[in-house]
């Protein structure tokens, strides 16, 4: 006989068995090794009945890993721009060019009606959007982008969309800070309405997270969502009074407007900063009942298909 | 001290889809033709793990071990039944936990390390030994894209086994990483059973879960088969693998199995005198005589043989592979001898005789082991009596005249005779 035809593994079998190091472990025999950190923390247990996960063990094991979302965030953000030299001022940078840039190009060559601050009421604008597109792009892909991880550990899958939410909070914090510092320089008074970023901010990442969070999980079962998503944001800055007030825009687009969750956002963020081109009651009813509806339905897919999301991915 | 993991009538069903529907085409189409295929992978699971048992899943490609592991991870829920896991699981399914490919490992060591429920300050203080025991410190800077697949592994390890988990579970990654680190794991592995922890590991290394495990559970098309000292189950497993009437594909190796067209029928072991005779001496010839039965035509067959030892691991594997063993013709009676040398110490051993197609990649017939006994010398221990001669030379090597002192029955290697 000739011809050496091991079975795979074989090699590696034949080394363990050389090495005489596995005496049986008598049970048993509780050595504590070292103390442990936490005698008292309760003993996690994992209790599944079915795939579908209820609303409450969802909110428990998402507030256990309140602490991950943080760590991944914050890695999040360091990666994106570690190997670039220029590093965090793309975070920042990339934004305020193409506020300015859509500044100068919508008054100065397509002459819309320029509105008072008109470089500031882009600015405003673009900050909320970009802040919206920038997480909805990675974060309608996240669950299966994170598939590496997710196909060998659990953990909430909804924590993947919301860690682009997050980490996009980062540039968005900075971005914010810039847009209020160059206030005073362009003649734009700051007063109590500023306030208003606070509620603008909340309806923001209310928004964001619950597109985030459904497209995400829809993502899973229709590939096409990354596309779709595409396609959407790429009209979506058109359709929301960005570039130009709300005030007077006739028929259809009127109707987009009003229907669109972003308009209230972009809204209370002219408000806030410029001071005019405010929302209508009816804006800020539809874009909280966007963000309530979306959160609702979000996770209530994701209660569902939380313990499901690996299976195909 | 009560039950770590309770498994309570646990299936899972996934639909085998033949394409992932896509909004449009399954739209047009008058209705979309997936979900049809249901397959359950896993059915009618009851068991019990005892905290601080060590219990090992064995069982052909596909029979449910790895869905089973997923299940007790969380990673995935079960479609029936009920799973209850008490107390924090490390998972090491697959290479790697789930590392970030930008992150560098010691970044990866606090991610990971808060995937599996430890806090920063927990990970700060284990990080000194987890770095030491994966034996990367010199790249723990560098991003994990840059490392090499075993070091992914031999961190990933690391991470699992000093989160402390009260479950951890293992599914074939132990045999990676070189011969030092999988000295070092199985002593980890010791270690953290004996300070309590609830290991459960997936292996088709039988040796392996023979030594570690207390109990073995035999999956078999996804379900329990027997659950039983571990004897008994790699036992029944070599049954099981007797048994199949389709043709099997190995997935992963694309190894086939292909039956009714050979069968072994009798596998006996033969003495020095050609007598059969299961007590065997050591140094002594010996041959495995096998008599199977043609189904169908074949052109030319390859035979092979594999020794195992009393544990499962294997000793040898050889075949004619590369030769010409002859056509058969259905209904025939071929008969072969694998003769050789019982270079072995005292123990007990088994021979497994298969018959392949000459593609090497399809098995045709497969008989269980058949087990004999080697009488060895009694300075021997080890796998594999290699008969060494010692030799003194007078004074320092090149000293010309030498002394045989421990003469082996079979040397081959005569005392050079200067």
């Amino acid at each position: 006989m000739s011809g050496a035809r091991g079975q795979p593994g074989d090699a590696a079998q034949q080394k363990l068995a050389r090495m005489a190091v596995t005496q049986r472990v008598e049970r048993g025999s509780r050595v504590a090794l070292e103390a442990r950190d936490e005698p008292s923390a309760p003993r996690p247990v994992l209790a599944l009945h079915g795939e579908s996960t209820s609303p409450a063990a969802l909110w428990r094991s998402l507030w256990r890993s309140r602490e991950l979302l943080a760590i991944l965030a914050r890695k999040e953000f360091q990666v994106r721009y570690r190997r670039a030299s220029l590093g965090l001022m793309w975070a920042v940078g990339l934004p305020l060019l193409q506020s300015l840039v859509m500044a100068v190009i919508f008054s100065k060559v397509a002459h819309i009606r320029a509105a008072p601050h008109y470089v500031v009421f882009v600015l405003a604008g673009m900050t909320a959007f970009i802040t919206f597109s920038a997480a909805l792009g990675p974060g309608s892909t996240a669950i299966v982008d994170g598939s590496d991880l997710s196909s060998r550990v659990y953990f909430p899958r909804l924590l993947l969309p919301m860690m682009q939410v997050a980490t996009n909070l980062y540039g968005y914090v900075i971005t914010l800070a810039i847009l209020l510092a160059l206030c005073p320089v362009l003649h734009v008074g700051l007063g109590l309405r500023t306030l208003l970023l606070i509620p603008a901010t909340v309806l923001l990442v209310a928004v964001t997270a619950g597109f985030c969070l459904l497209s995400s999980a829809l993502h899973v079962y229709f590939r096409d969502i990354r596309y779709m998503v595409a396609a959407a944001l790429m009209l979506w800055m058109y359709v929301t009074p960005i570039v130009y007030p709300p005030g007077d825009v006739p028929g259809l687009l009127r109707g987009v407007l009003d229907a669109n969750p972003m308009t209230a956002v972009v809204d209370l963020f002219h408000m806030a900063t410029v001071g005019y081109g405010g929302p209508s009651e009816l804006t800020v009813v539809v874009g909280v009942l966007w963000a309530v509806g979306l959160l609702v339905v979000a996770t209530a897919v994701h209660c569902r298909f939380d313990r499901v999301f690996a299976d195909l991915l | 001290m009560s039950a770590a993991i309770e498994l309570q009538g646990v299936g899972k069903r996934f639909a085998k889809y033949v394409d992932t529907p896509m909004l449009v085409s399954s739209a047009l189409r008058w209705r979309p033709k997936t979900r049809r295929d249901r397959l359950w992978a896993v059915r009618g699971v009851d068991f019990t793990v005892e905290a601080g048992e060590c219990v090992g899943v064995i069982g052909r490609n596909g029979s449910g071990k790895s869905t089973l592991m997923t299940m007790i991870a969380g990673i995935t829920g079960p479609t029936e039944g009920s799973v209850t896991v008490r107390g924090r699981v490390a998972p090491l399914i697959a290479v790697g936990v789930g590392f970030h490919r930008e992150l560098t490992g010691r970044e990866n060591i606090y991610v990971n390390g808060a995937i599996l429920g430890l806090g920063r300050r927990q990970i700060r203080r284990r990080l000194d030994a987890i770095v030491a025991f994966s034996g990367v410190e010199d790249f723990i800077d560098t991003p994990v894209k840059f490392y090499s697949s075993g070091m992914f592994v031999r961190l990933g390890f690391a991470v699992a086994v000093h989160a402390e988990p009260d479950v951890l579970i293992v599914d074939e990654v132990l045999a990676v990483g070189d011969l030092a680190f999988q000295v070092k794991c199985f002593e980890k592995m010791n270690e953290i059973r004996a300070s309590g922890t609830t290991v459960v590991m997936v292996s088709h290394h039988l040796g392996v879960v023979r030594r570690m495990c207390e109990r073995v559970m035999l999956m078999e098309r996804g379900r329990p088969r027997v659950v039983a000292p571990p004897e008994q189950a790699i036992a029944a497993f070599h049954e099981v693998l007797t048994e199949v009437t389709d043709t099997v594909v190995d997935e992963v190796s694309g190894l086939r199995y292909e039956p009714n067209v050979a069968r072994i029928e009798t596998v006996e072991i033969l003495g020095p005198d050609g007598q059969r005779n299961s007590h065997v001496e050591s140094g002594l010839p010996m041959a495995v005589r096998v008599r199977a039965t043609v189904v169908q035509d074949v052109e030319d067959l390859v035979v092979g043989l594999t020794l195992l030892a009393g544990d499962g691991t294997t000793l040898y594997s050889d075949s004619t592979a590369g030769f010409r063993f002859g056509a058969a013709s259905a209904g025939e009676t071929v008969s072969w001898d694998m003769q050789f040398r019982a270079q072995l110490p005292t123990g007990s051993y088994s021979a497994v005789a298969r018959v392949d197609r000459p593609d090497l990649r399809t098995t045709l017939a497969y008989h269980p082991p058949v087990s004999f006994f080697v009488t060895g010398r009694h300075t021997v221990t080890g796998v594999a009596d290699l008969e060494a001669v010692v030799v003194r030379h007078d004074g320092d090597v090149d000293g010309s005249v030498s002394t045989v002192v421990d003469p082996s029955p079979g040397a081959l290697l005569a005392p050079d005779p200067r």
